[in-house]
């Protein structure tokens, strides 16, 4: 069976039950179970005692349960998820999340507890998902197992990002983080402890997936390495890959006694391999939300000229420094303007205004001359990337600033990133360029560093032009 | 030579010396310095080689032998009181005189090792006994292309010496094709190869030489 089909009772689900469930509002089988019933029609709480909860009719024991479920989620303690485990197995149901901790992460006898999971998962094929995991959340159908804040409303107008995480709590922060000043979802998966399904299955099943143009990982460990990499680079030629690779391990102790060994010691080998398969690599969860926003809705330029619109000198010599920097890995270059933009930039703006890039249209201009300096610079061939850095103080900048920038940069088919200054209104100016389609940051240095995303993964793909050449 | 006869014919097994790395590494194109290999015991009667003449140690025992004044360079005339002299500080240890290669401009290391995730990958970068203080070295996993060579080559801080920086003429095509034997060098001894140094690889008379090499393996 293919993953798809595999996974299809995940992610689409016709009937769910939920092992654990409980009344008590401060208990996560409460909490799942409420979350469930928005969205899964066909619902099927499991608790030893209870008669209803949450007006649900109660199942005493999973045998009990309707034949055929698509899917159970466990919320019970890891001592007794294993029969739970069994007995879903034997019931038939196709794929179990197990959102219960105490296993593998606090090793003796959770790791015995793991071990058997993996055996009952050998012995009837049942697909697992976890333990320890928080399960998944897909916006399109609003299906969410989350049981923590997640910032659902923020991100439930979904998008192209799948982000797998094998840590739950960094999954939810970053989303959290992210949903603020908006972030397209397609969806959520934690794969815990990985005893069944790992970020390799959900590589293949969102590389089939027509909504996702973007997969974010988050990993401590890559269980099948070699096999994830060579199905990344085959993936990689039509979606953007970044992984947030934490727990920089040491070469292994037999490996120190050579030059290389000790050189590699930093997990430099990782960095190689990402690149030579690849895929971007992102250092923390704001840099892996803020590259694959990027990746999944800006178009990907041809080159790494820079074009940079400012209201404000300062910040325009700051996002110049960012641009020039020589150490950051991807390089990048402030574009040199023709003669035609050239002339008409000086058209269009005020006569002490500076039109060489970085364009100080200065604090006396407003919408007008942002929108016509943007066309201009837009239309340049020797401009691959605009950087915007928008200011809202200037008295002649008007609120409708957004909209005008964003549809001139959507007339193009150049990547324009935004910048707001920060304060009190900015996160509600990102989330209105966020509505808009574009993608807008708080900082000089965050949007400096997508636009550097965006050259890598411009690289990337004319490697692959390269290669087959 | 097979990989497997070679594995089977060392002196000390799962532990190459010198002269049995550059063995292997010949059998694989990688150019080394003219040498002739001196065991415990044997009298030296003079040689073909050009002076001058470099005298190291040749023992997998020993791991950093020119700390402990087993290296000695630029050995001319007085060849036969330095090789008395090593023979006396070293009486259990073969000797390996080699032709000092000539050469100016900066220094490689080229390396591999086995990732615990990923399996067997190759190195290259800036090499010299600073090697570890520059650290401007990038990995990639092993067999590679020469296209992917040259990419690794051009992530280093210092590509331009191989580009014409200040005048330097080096071969980066040569290079690549280097990194790449190596890459096939280490993918061929399969699950007995543990890990490898190179280094320096230097750039003499048009070619790129292996200076020094050593080699770990798996018993």
């Amino acid at each position: 069976m293919s993953i798809t089909e595999d996974l299809k009772p995940l992610f689409y689900p016709e009937s769910v039950a939920v092992i654990g469930a409980s009344s008590n509002p401060d208990k996560v089988g409460n909490i799942i179970l409420g979350v469930l019933k928005k969205t899964v029609k066909n619902l099927y709480p499991v608790h030893p005692k209870a008669e209803e909860i949450l007006g649900l009719k109660v199942f005493n024991k999973i045998e009990d349960l309707p034949d055929n479920i698509s899917m159970a989620v466990v919320t019970i303690s890891a001592s007794q998820t294993v029969e739970a485990v069994r007995s879903c197995a034997e019931k038939g149901i196709q794929i179990i999340v197990i959102v219960s901790g105490g296993f593998g992460e606090i090793g003796g006898e959770g790791t015995a507890l793991e071990k058997e999971l993996v055996s009952i998962h050998k012995e009837y094929g049942i697909r697992l998902l976890g333990p320890n995991s928080l399960g998944i959340f897909l916006p399109e159908t609003g299906l969410d197992t989350i049981f923590v804040e997640h910032g659902d409303k923020a991100l439930s107008g979904g998008g192209g990002i799948a982000f797998i995480t094998q840590s739950g709590s960094v999954g939810t922060e970053a989303l959290g983080l992210a949903s603020n000043t908006g972030f397209g979802m397609r969806a959520f998966v934690g794969v815990g402890n990985k005893v069944d399904l790992t970020e390799t299955d959900f590589l293949n099943y969102f590389a089939e997936d027509k909504e996702t143009n973007c997969i974010a990982f988050y990993s401590e460990s890559i269980d099948d390495g070699k096999i994830f990499l060579e199905k990344a680079r085959e993936v990689s030629k039509k979606k953007a890959i970044v992984i947030l690779k934490a727990g920089r391990t040491e070469a292994g102790q037999s490996a120190v006694s050579s030059h290389t060994g000790k050189l590699a010691g930093s997990d430099k080998v990782v960095s190689g391999a990402f690149r030579q398969y690849g895929i971007q690599r992102a250092y923390d969860e704001e840099e892996i939300c803020d590259a694959s926003k990027s990746l999944s809705m800006l178009p990907i330029p041809d080159g790494n000229k820079v074009a940079v619109i400012t209201a404000a000198g300062g910040y325009g010599v700051m996002c110049t420094d960012y641009i020039e920097q020589k150490d950051a890995g991807i390089k990048l270059h402030l574009a040199e303007f023709s003669e035609k933009t050239t002339k008409k930039l000086n058209e269009v703006n005020l006569s002490f205004a500076s039109t060489k890039n970085p364009v100080d249209i200065t604090a006396s201009a407003g919408d007008e001359i942002y929108v016509d300096t943007l066309e201009a610079v837009l239309k340049d061939e020797g401009v691959d990337i605009v950087i915007c850095l928008t200011f809202f103080t200037p008295p002649a900048i008007t609120n409708d600033l957004v909209k005008k920038i964003s549809n001139k940069a959507l007339e193009f088919n150049k990547p324009v990133i935004t910048f707001a200054q920060y304060g009190p209104y900015t996160n509600k100016y990102l989330k209105e360029f966020y509505d808009l389609g574009m993608v807008g940051f708080s900082s000089v240095y965050r949007t400096v560093r997508a636009a550097r995303f965006l050259v890598e993964r411009s690289d990337i793909l004319k490697t692959f032009g390269e290669d087959n050449e | 030579m097979s990989n497997n006869n070679w594995i089977d014919g060392l002196n000390i097994p799962g532990k190459p010396d010198e002269w049995e790395v550059k063995e292997l590494f010949k059998a694989y194109s990688i150019e080394t310095p003219k040498g002739i290999l001196l065991k415990p015991g044997m009298e030296f009667t003079g040689t073909e080689l050009e002076q001058p003449l470099v005298v190291k140690v040749c023992d997998s025992k020993i791991l950093h032998k020119s700390d402990i004044g087993g290296v000695k360079l630029n050995v001319k005339k007085d060849f036969g009181k330095v090789i008395a002299e090593m023979n006396h500080s070293f009486p259990d240890s073969s000797l390996l005189i080699e032709e000092m290669v000539p050469y100016s401009g900066l220094e490689f290391i080229i390396g591999a090792l086995v990732d615990p995730d990923f399996g067997p990958a190759l190195m290259v970068g800036a090499g010299g006994i600073l090697t570890e203080l520059y650290k401007d070295v990038t990995f990639r996993l092993a067999p590679i292309s020469k296209m992917e060579a040259l990419r690794m080559l051009n992530e280093l801080t210092v590509s331009e010496v191989l580009t014409g920086y200040r005048g330097s003429k080096m071969d980066i095509s040569a290079l690549a094709d280097l990194i790449v034997s190596v890459g096939t060098l280490i993918t061929e001894l399969g699950s007995s190869f543990n890990q490898l140094d190179i280094n320096p690889v230097v750039f003499s008379d048009g070619k790129w030489v292996a200076l020094d090499g050593m080699a770990i393996l798996n018993l």
